[in-house]
């Protein structure tokens, strides 16, 4: 599991690369590149990744061959409007006595699978070795979209193998 | 029982009520009208919507069929919609047909885009955010904008598949919630934010495709069923629980592919 502080960035391209290294063999019926602790207090955006192409732009093709392993989408709040206070999340409660429901903005948890992207990538005989983010921005102006490093914040994101008997790997 | 037809398959009868149901339910403030339902989403506070937990799914189909109850108090033949933007049609011209603007220079089609009767204070707070630029048009009295996308970026069947195919409730909830964020982002808009996604019509065509997906996934059966600690969830404001939305057939309405005669 990588934490988010331990993510490198690039100013220029406004991406975030993760380290995790994989060196399996492909042998593996499912793989899901899982985020945890993700904000979505702000405006909608999607997070594009890339599986060892850290020089991955906005402009990088979404297509195997520059590493490409899919998109998710997170759709935001557009801003706090309530007062002071409103929109800042507690920690969970030990209570059992406490029956409310979580803050709307608890960080959310979501997956992207790559199981297609990583097999292609081991079958080639390269090893797993980054996981690049490039986020854009969804504002109700096209014309506004934009990369942003600050667009997308997690806590951990890691990678998650599963071997079903009997199922066919892709 | 009420058939949700697929919106590129509305007849003109089909069509005209559902106008007919929102332009009326624009005119309601009370809590039998458009602004009631739409502002349970977000704005204004409090904001009931769940998402990105295991409601997401309960909740929006509680939310859909209490909305469709209240169009259906006004027309009785106002069914609800499914927008499948996986079809050639939409991934060829996007938004359905019946959801656009008029040709007209004044659109009068009420499905293209909704009042957003919000207080001088909210709609302040949610324009001071340059980010938010584009969702309302100006004025005191703002309706919703879209921008949509490239139509061939709207998802694509084999992700829907894969949905289906998902092995466990929990798993289909969160890969069907990022395909239904992708779409909000599609419309581009009001769309675009929780806070007033639901004043736009076409907010609730997209959220039938989304319970439809469900709806499948649990006629095929494939899947775990609920977590059971889940079902005696309350999904307020509405007085159901999670229990109470599992079978769209008991609460008087499916999914129609087809319907002839």
């Amino acid at each position: 599991m990588a934490g988010f502080a331990d993510t490198t960035t690039d100013p220029v391209r406004q991406t975030r690369t993760s380290a995790i290294a994989y060196p399996g063999t492909g042998d593996f019926s499912r793989a899901d590149l899982v985020f945890t602790g993700v904000r979505h207090a702000g405006g909608s955006y999607e997070v594009r990744v890339f599986l060892n192409n850290p020089g991955a732009t906005v402009d990088t093709g979404r297509d195997a061959g520059d590493g490409y392993a899919g998109r998710f989408h997170v759709f935001g709040h557009g801003g706090c409007f309530g007062d002071l206070g409103h929109c800042d999340v507690p920690g969970a409660s030990d209570d059992p006595g406490d029956l409310r429901p979580p803050h709307q903005l608890t960080p959310l948890t979501t997956y992207l699978t790559v199981t297609g992207p990583l097999s292609r990538l081991l079958a080639g005989g390269t090893a797993l070795a980054t996981v690049t983010m490039l986020a854009v921005s969804l504002p109700p102006r096209r014309a506004d979209r934009a990369p942003g490093l600050d667009l997308f914040v997690f806590d951990h994101i890691d990678l998650r193998i599963y071997r079903t008997p009997g199922a066919t790997p892709p | 029982m009420g058939v949700r037809k697929e919106a590129g398959t509305l007849g003109a009868g089909d069509t005209a009520a559902l106008q007919q149901a929102f332009a009326r339910a624009y005119q309601i403030r009370d809590e039998r009208g458009y602004a009631y339902f739409a502002g349970l989403h977000g704005l204004p506070l409090p904001s009931y919507c769940a998402h990105n937990t295991r409601l997401f799914l309960p909740w929006h189909r509680a939310y859909l069929y209490f909305f469709e109850r209240a169009l259906q108090d006004l027309v009785p033949a106002a069914n609800l919609t499914w927008w499948d933007w996986t079809t050639g049609r939409s991934r060829t011209e996007g938004l359905p047909a019946a959801f656009r603007r008029s040709a007209a220079r004044v659109n009068s089609n009420p499905l293209a885009a909704g009042p957003v009767p919000l207080s001088a204070e909210d709609l302040r707070r949610l324009r001071a955010d340059p980010a938010n630029r584009g969702a309302l048009s100006a004025g005191p009295a703002p309706w919703t904008l879209r921008d949509p996308d490239d139509p061939a970026e709207l998802p694509r069947a084999a992700t829907i598949a894969r949905a289906l195919a998902a092995p466990t409730f929990d798993d289909l909830s969160t890969l069907l919630e990022g395909v239904h964020s992708s779409v909000h982002g599609w419309v581009g808009g009001a769309m675009t934010l929780i806070s007033v996604a639901a004043y736009d019509p076409v907010f609730w065509a997209h959220h039938a495709m989304i319970d439809r997906i469900w709806s499948l996934w649990q006629n095929a059966g494939r899947g775990a069923p609920l977590p059971p600690e889940l079902l005696g969830r309350p999904l307020p404001p509405f007085p159901v629980t999670v229990r109470d939305m599992l079978d769209p057939a008991r609460l008087g309405y499916g999914y129609a592919v087809e319907v002839a005669g």
